[in-house]
Order: C-alpha cells, then structure tokens, then sequence
C-alpha cells in the first residue's frame, strides 16, 4: 500500500488483482448487470488511485475501496435512473405491522443449492426486485458483513433506516425464494434434502459467518 | 400480528442474526422458541445464498475482461505527488486555467486603473482638498510713463518710491480756455 501511495505502478496493481472480483461481487449486487458492475469497479479503482494520498492506512485497503465503489455504484444508479422508486416502508422501523418473517428455512444446505441454477435465477430475479436503497442495504450486509451503524453512515440515514430497509429487503427475498421451493422442480429437491447439513442452527451467526467469509476465497479457488 | 409474550420480535431476531445484539435473555427466548430459531436461521441461509451467489457471479467473469479493465485503468493513472515542489506543480496544473484567468483579469483591472486614474485635482472645483499650488511669477518692473497726451491741459508726473512700494501720480491742469468750459 505504501508503494502504491509512492506511485509504485506494480504495487497497485498488486491491489487491484487482489481485490477486483471482491469489488466486483459488490457492485454486481448494486447495479445487477455485468457490463455496469465492471464500469463501476474501473471507476472505483480509478479514483482510489487518484486519491490515495488521503488513504490513512488505519483502516483496510478494501474497507476504504469498499466505499468508494459503493458511492460510484449508487451515483451510477442514480444516472441511469429512470423511474425514482418510491419506498414507503422506509421510514417505518417496527416491522410487526407489516407481514413477517416466515418461519421458514430455505434448505438443508444453500452453499449446495447455490450450484441450482434455478436458485441462482430467482436469487436474481429477486434481487432485481428489491429496490435499489433495500438492495445496496442487503449487499453490504450480507457481502461485506458491514454493522448497521457502517450502513447507516455510508447511506446517510439512521439506523433505523437500515433496520427497516434490511428487514424490508430480507421478507421481500424470502417470498420471492420460497415461491420456487413451494413447487420444487425434482432435481431441486434432491438438491436441498440430499445435501445434507441440516444440523440444529445456531442463531448467533455472526462470529461463525465471519469464519466462513475467511474461508470463501480458498473455496472459491477449490471451486475454480 | 403481535408475537405471544416472551417470543423475540422479528427486529430482535435480525439483530441477534446479524451479531448486532447480544443479550443473553433474547438467546435464551429465541434458542427456546422453535418459530423464531427458524426465523434466525432463514435470515443466516438468507445471506450465505446472496452472498454466495454474487461471489460465484463475480468469479464467473474471465480474466480477459480484468485484464483489459486494468489496462484501461493504467491508461489513466495519474502519478501520485511526493515533494514540495511536485505539489506545488501538480496544483498548478490542477487549477492552471484559474490562474490564467484571474492573472488576465489582474491586468485588465490594473490597465483600466492606469488610463483611468485621476488627473491634477482642480483647486476651484468645490470639495476639492488638494492643497493649491501657488506658483512664482516674475514680478513686473516699475511702471513707468513714456509719453502722456493730454489735450487741452497740461500734465506732470510724479514717481513717489519708498522702500515697499512705487507709485506715481499724474498731476493734469486744464489750459485757461478749456477751465472756463469746465
């Protein structure tokens, strides 16, 4: 990082090839469509090179890209906007009025339905149905793990805000997931039941995600 | 629909799902509720399926197409600054056209002051302050008579001087003839 901030060419790109197709994850989540999500990661490496010098280095280099791409993925939402979406539930903190969360599980083992391509559509299709404030809430938190004050500060609005967008945006894939596991296509089901992996949960996930999230890049590349 | 007494509300159960609360009570009501145990592992199943479907979308894009958006982003890399001097250049660069213009605006407002600036001030104008100048004047000789006509009387000139001043006096006394008209 230092010898990127000299203006060491080789050293920043040793940061981009590190942390390219992570930024690309979340822009993907953003904007939804490939060909943006890399005009978006571009941009974001552009300007984090143009401003490097205001990189402190007491935070992780892709704690701050991470920043930067989502402000350029939401500008960019912005200028392509057509229609402005109107999210009347925003400002509604206390859920308990509207329709809840089903107590429903998914499946035995998503890491196995993600290899469903049929999951993987309507994972799309439901993310294309989020608004864009629900969506970018739900990318962060689920991508990156970022607390709800993190949010709040990097979209500007309350906590609370984030609570009601994170909830709004969790029921709203649930209905749209669960939809397709009401009528299962065969190979679906041999895919949830046989995968096994249905132990007893543990509701405190966070601690257990963050191992995992640490292991995803090696699983990755076993995938590769 | 308001959940039965010592059952966590759905906010309580993301915040606990999330690593965003900690309260040993809410653990022990959600672990002792099967409903709100589903709901907490939903909410995890939830993330692990986003998060694993973005990863493998992003993995699913080639190389090529990074290799070439790092050759775009080389293309427009501007060399980070270190020194005092390269600073001060780089923000020259930066703002070189502000510069320009305002040095241009300078020069026009300095040129317009030097053709318009005000002249010797007029002590006669009223509200003028300037002090008045009073020039030396060569100061003129004595006055003195050449030649007198009077006619119809005869004239005597007298010079009387004294050490400030000069003065003459011309004494005129009619003929007889013309004293009898008068």
């Amino acid at each position: 990082m230092a010898a990127a901030q000299r203006g060491d060419r080789d050293a920043f790109r040793t940061l981009f090839e590190r942390y390219h197709r992570r930024a690309l994850a979340l822009a993907l989540g953003v904007v939804r469509h490939t060909d943006d999500a890399l005009d978006v990661v571009q941009d974001a490496f552009i300007k984090a090179h143009k401003h490097l010098d205001k990189f402190e280095g007491n935070a992780s280099f892709y704690t701050w890209l991470y920043r930067i791409v989502m402000n350029v993925a939401i500008d960019h939402l912005r200028k392509h906007r057509k229609v402005r979406p109107v999210e009347l539930d925003e400002t509604r903190v206390d859920p308990e009025g509207d329709q809840p969360l089903l107590p429903r599980i998914l499946g035995g083992n998503p890491g196995q339905a993600l290899i469903d391509k049929q999951i993987r559509s309507r994972i799309d299709q439901a993310l294309d149905q989020l608004s864009e404030n629900h969506r970018a809430v739900l990318v962060m938190r689920e991508l990156e793990g970022l607390s709800y004050e993190d949010m709040a500060q990097a979209m500007s609005c309350s906590k609370g805000t984030i609570m009601s967008r994170l909830f709004h945006a969790r029921r709203n894939m649930q209905k749209q997931l669960l939809d397709l596991l009401e009528h299962p296509p065969a190979e679906l089901v041999d895919e949830l039941t046989g995968g096994g992996g249905a132990d007893e949960p543990d509701v405190r996930g966070s601690e257990a995600r963050s191992d995992e999230r640490a292991r995803a890049p090696a699983a990755r590349s076993q995938r590769r | 629909m308001t959940p039965p007494m010592n059952r966590p509300s759905d906010l309580e159960i993301m915040e606990l799902a999330d690593g965003e609360s900690d309260d040993p009570d809410l653990v022990s009501q959600i672990e002792g509720d099967p409903e709100s145990r589903a709901k907490a592992r939903l909410i995890q199943q939830m993330g692990e399926l986003v998060r694993g479907h973005l990863e493998l979308s992003a993995d699913a894009v080639h190389d090529a197409k990074f290799a070439a958006m790092w050759r775009r982003i080389d293309g427009q890399l501007v060399p980070p600054v270190s020194g005092l001097w390269s600073r001060i250049s780089a923000w020259f660069d930066r703002y070189r056209s502000h510069i320009i213009t305002g040095a241009v605006s300078a020069g026009a407002v300095a040129a317009l002051a030097l053709v318009l600036r005000p002249g010797v001030p007029d002590p006669g104008q009223p509200g003028s302050t300037s002090t008045i100048i009073v020039r030396p004047v060569a100061l003129r000789a004595n006055p003195e008579i050449d030649a007198l006509d009077t006619p119809g009387a005869s004239s005597t000139v007298i010079n009387l001087d004294d050490d400030d001043s000069h003065a003459a006096v011309i004494w005129v006394t009619p003929d007889d003839s013309n004293a009898e008209e008068l």
